[in-house]
């Protein structure tokens, strides 16, 4: 009963709040009616009588806002008035209005927009069951490189651990597969039993591998991604009519994986790993590790028996060298994943923080500049009873009011500026396709805005509320009211402003400089008008077939000079800045110290003297040509050298003065079967200026290119350099290709396509950095202006008496520039040591500077102390103006 | 008239509310009258006190109103207890009744 009572009373309190109030009224005129009776009764005078009868009711006003505050649902109602009124109060002044909104919108935006980014890249757990449960698992050498893992030491990881309830390894690579609607260029990935677990799944179709698949010469299978399944085998239920052509052998479909899985990265078919048999080095790297941790094992517990096992490996293996592994780690997936990115993401995610500082700087100063005008108001309304938890109350609903304007504008916003950053975002950025703008994103930016509100609401409620109110009535007439202690905050506002604003664009300029410093770097090769073909074929370990390959790939490059605008050709296994090459040791030797079997290899490896390392390079001479590598000495590949010739090999300059440091290599043989299972050797016949192939900011490495036609192999990419335009070469070289056999699939780029991308994510943090500089530099230089602005037309009055005094334009010019060129040289002062302490963060993204660059430093000052000089000296040049008898009358 | 007002303890003025209301409907200055009263002038309730009070305990339940005209023929708003607040009454009396017994008997303490 009493609760029905509440609830009608509440809902009579919100929607019947007028016959409510009118009561109220009526019944305390009544008792003031009641009151006078009384009196007059008692024998006063009429007047009298009232007198008395209003001072005992105190204040009809006061006892109604009493009444009020505690009726049922009066919270509710009176932030619903608080929210009417403060819109009302923002109403009154749209101009400061639209640019407070306005400029909360673009930081709160740009802050999620970024944040959407970080969320996506670094912190949504990956996209499997218990996802925090994965860790990658990798060896450690004795220089303390992290590496992949060799097959025996795999095997014992397996078979020793305590801490993984399945673990296994995998390995991936593009292969050509037909037997489907088209041929195609797909990622495979070789996996061990165990891998399914690992990520919890289990195929939605057919089954996983059972032992039996792994066997060696097992009839060959394969799992398909749910996509693939769709796509390229029509959603067939029929799996054991299923069968794809992988790298000419064939494999029979036997299940079909969840819907999204496709790990490691773009995988769409997966094979047993191994089906030739296990390679018995302990130095070979050639799987990446994955496990799932047991119940109750912790990261810590798992690192350490990792650990143990490969230092008791290390101990006893006979492959002592620099490879060999000494440690083990155990690191959880994602953040093998993301790790490379992590560094500068949080950086610009630090940037934009910076920029909201910046942003709520200015917001705050204007609300100060309101404040003031509105002592006269919270005076009276404090004065007619408003409690001043009541007045603070209105000055956070009307902060809440602007940033939730601001936040919902720059939430709109950032769903624009995350398909931005998509698509500038460098190709590289892992894990981009799990970025958007989601619920937790939105979370975020409601937190951010109340956040902002909060901030921004405590300071001016504090600002407005200190002190005595009622001096708010008596000053406020003088327009001089609080002046002094609101603009002295107000200055050290704009002192922040322009600390924050000087270390951010410190940092842009520091990320700028590294990459004009890139792009100074001499690639080694050419970039401009190279079309490049991929080009895979089936892969295959017969001697007869390769060579077959390499007569493939010779009838196609004439084929393709043939293109009109084609001037040259060549072909490579790796474009530069396409990934790298594969590495590896070489021998120096010579052919009659060609040992008679593997284990004598294994005895020329421990001399140091004949050991040297270098990137492996299938070319052809065109290759060369085509991108400008310049022929430092000797010669290059020609005609003469076919597969029946002497196999040649041409070093790169590095690797020339690093391995033959007092001696010309040219005419030296070495051994680099290794790569390629080749065991001729190469005699060295050329000398060829290095390449970047690792990106612009990494060293050259020393490179051993050898003979297409000598060492064939299956997959390459083709070169062209043509005068004619991408498009009419491209379909000019499909259509020669599917002539020559429309099985082969292939892709086709632009080199500079492939060159700026290896520049992508140094670009997107110039870019995204410089654009939060520029932006937080506007935002100071309109603080800078605003305080300065308001300051000359507060001291209005003080410049007319002064002029009137006889001060001329100069000294009021020197005046107000003076007290505008402290507050700026505070700031950059704070903001000089401010970067100092922070450019830190940013030292692993620099190329070629310092983190104290004194270019930079210097230079971001002086554009600072510009850009708020020049926003000083527009008002500073209006006090100049005043004149003494209108500033006089000024009230 | 010339009392001294006594700063109510939180919970009595509803107690003494109540109580005034038992010999009949009263409007706000008849309650703050009779309260006056019942306490020989030792509390004498505000309207900036009175009024917050009375409208609370109508929203509890405890007391209903209804407009009437007062004996010189004006417009009042007129209270009156409810069964809930006869309850609450007896609930408060009882509970007043402790309180006084335990701090009588605290300063009778030597």
């Amino acid at each position: 009963m009493p609760l029905l009572m509440k609830v009608r009373s509440l809902v009579r309190n919100l929607f019947f709040l007028r016959r409510v109030e009118t009561d109220l009224e009526l019944e305390v005129h009544s008792h003031l009616e009641l009151l006078i009776e009384e009196n007059i009764r008692a024998g006063m005078t009429p007047p009298e009588a009232q007198r008395v009868a209003r001072i005992e009711l105190g204040g009809v006003e006061q006892v109604k806002e009493q009444v009020r505050d505690r009726r049922i649902g009066n919270w509710l109602r009176s932030v619903l008035s608080d929210c009417r009124y403060g819109l009302r109060q923002l109403r009154k002044s749209p101009g400061a209005t639209t640019v407070m909104v306005f400029t909360l919108a673009l930081a709160i935006g740009a802050v999620t927009a970024i944040f959407s980014v970080v969320y996506g890249v670094l912190l949504r757990p990956l996209p499997y069951t218990d996802a925090s449960r994965i860790m990658a698992v990798f060896e450690v050498n004795s220089k303390g490189t992290w590496s992949r893992v060799a097959d025996p030491n795999f095997d014992d990881f397996r078979d020793q651990n305590r801490s993984f309830q399945a673990i296994a390894k995998y390995a991936d690579n593009a292969a050509s597969v037909s037997g489907t609607s088209q041929p195609t260029r797909t990622t495979i990935a070789g996996v061990s039993a165990d891998f399914l677990k690992v990520f919890g799944i289990q195929p939605i179709l057919g089954r996983d591998f059972s032992a039996g698949d792994a066997k060696k010469g097992a009839g060959p299978t394969v799992l398909v991604s749910f996509g693939y399944w769709r796509q390229y085998l029509g959603s067939s239920p029929d799996l054991g009519q299923l069968h794809l052509k992988i790298d000419g052998a064939v494999y029979s479909v036997i299940g079909v994986l969840p819907a999204g899985f496709h790990f490691p990265q773009d995988a769409d078919l997966w094979l047993p790993a191994d089906l030739d048999g296990e390679n018995p080095s302990r130095t070979s790297h050639n799987y990446s590790a994955v496990g799932r941790l047991r119940d109750g094992a912790t990261v810590e517990q798992a690192n350490a028996d990792i650990s143990a096992i490969a230092r008791r490996i290390h101990l006893t293996s006979s492959e002592q060298n620099d490879y060999l592994l000494k440690d083990g780690a155990v690191v959880p997936l994602q953040d093998s994943i993301t790790g490379k990115a992590r560094p500068a993401l949080l950086v610009l995610l630090g940037a934009v923080g910076f920029l909201l500082l910046v942003a709520c700087a200015n917001v705050a100063n204007l609300l100060l500049a309101q404040a003031s005008e509105r002592e006269r108001e919270l005076a009276i309304r404090s004065a007619l009873g408003a409690a001043r938890g009541r007045l603070i109350r209105q000055l956070l609903t009307e902060a809440l009011l602007l940033s939730l304007a601001g936040g919902s504008l720059g939430v709109l916003g950032a769903f624009w500026g995350v398909s931005g950053l998509i698509a500038l975002a460098p190709q590289n950025l892992p894990r981009l396709d799990s970025v958007s703008i989601n619920i937790p994103v939105l979370v975020f930016a409601l937190l951010l805005a109340t956040a902002v509100a909060a901030g921004l609401g405590t300071f001016t409620a504090a600002r407005a509320t200190s002190g005595d109110l009622r001096k708010g009535l008596v000053e406020a007439g003088r327009g001089q009211a609080g002046s002094q202690g609101g603009q002295r905050v107000g200055r050290v506002i704009v002192v922040a402003q322009i600390a924050i604003t000087l270390v951010l664009v410190v940092g842009a300029g520091l990320l700028g400089r590294s990459l004009v410093n890139v792009l100074e770097v001499n690639p080694g090769f050419r970039v401009d008008n190279i079309v490049t073909m991929d080009v895979s074929l089936p892969w295959v370990d017969d001697p007869k077939a390769k060579a077959g390959q390499a007569i493939f790939f010779s009838r196609l490059i004439d084929r393709l000079k043939q293109i009109p605008g084609v001037r040259k050709i060549g072909a490579t296994s790796g474009l530069p800045m396409d990934g790298g090459l594969p590495d590896g040791m070489f021998l120096l030797m010579t052919q009659n110290e060609i040992p008679k079997n593997l284990d004598g290899f294994d005895h020329l490896f421990q001399q140091k003297e004949r050991i040297g390392n270098a990137g492996f390079c299938v070319a052809t001479g065109g290759y060369f040509q085509v991108l400008g590598i310049p022929l430092i000495r000797g010669r290059i590949f020609d005609d003469h050298d076919g597969p029946d010739s002497p196999h040649v090999a041409v070093v790169s300059e590095s690797l020339a003065r690093d391995r033959w440091p007092k001696q010309d290599p040219i005419g030296h043989t070495i051994e680099f079967g290794n790569m390629d299972g080749d065991l001729r050797l190469l005699t060295i016949v050329g000398i060829v200026g290095d390449t970047h192939e690792y990106g612009l900011d990494a060293p050259a490495r020393p490179t051993v290119y050898v003979d297409l036609f000598q060492r064939p192999r299956a997959a390459i990419t083709l070169t062209m350099l043509s005068d004619a335009d991408k498009r009419s070469v491209t379909s000019a070289a499909r259509g020669i290709l599917q002539d020559l056999n429309p099985e082969i699939p292939t892709r086709f780029r632009t080199f500079s396509q492939v060159y700026s991308a290896s520049l992508g994510s140094r670009r997107f943090n110039v870019i995204l950095i410089g654009f939060f500089g520029i932006t937080a530099l506007l935002l100071a230089t309109a603080g800078v202006f605003g305080v300065m602005a308001y300051s000359v037309s507060r001291r209005t009055r003080e410049i007319g008496v002064r002029i009137a005094l006889g001060a001329g334009a100069s000294d009021v010019l020197r005046m107000i520039l003076g007290q505008g060129l402290r507050t700026i040289f505070m700031g950059v002062a704070i903001g000089i040591a401010g970067s100092l302490a922070l450019t830190r963060t940013v030292e692993s993204l620099l190329f070629g500077v310092t983190t104290t660059d004194p270019l930079t430093f210097s230079g971001v000052t002086l554009l600072i102390v510009g850009a708020a000089l020049l926003a000083c000296f527009i008002p500073a040049r209006r006090a100049t103006k005043v004149v003494p008898i209108v500033a006089l009358r000024y009230e | 008239m010339s009392s001294e007002p006594t700063t109510l303890l939180q919970g009595t003025l509803d107690l003494l509310i109540l109580k005034s209301l038992v010999a009949g409907e009263k409007h706000g200055l008849g309650v703050s009258r009779r309260i006056q009263q019942l306490t020989g002038g030792t509390f004498v309730v505000k309207p900036g006190s009175l009024f917050p009070a009375l409208h609370r305990m109508e929203e509890e339940g405890w007391i209903s109103s209804l407009w009437g005209d007062s004996e010189n023929n004006r417009r009042a708003k007129y209270y009156r207890l409810t069964k809930a607040g006869l309850k609450q009454l007896e609930a408060e009396t009882e509970r007043w009744g402790r309180i006084s017994l335990a701090i009588g008997q605290a300063l009778e303490a030597s």
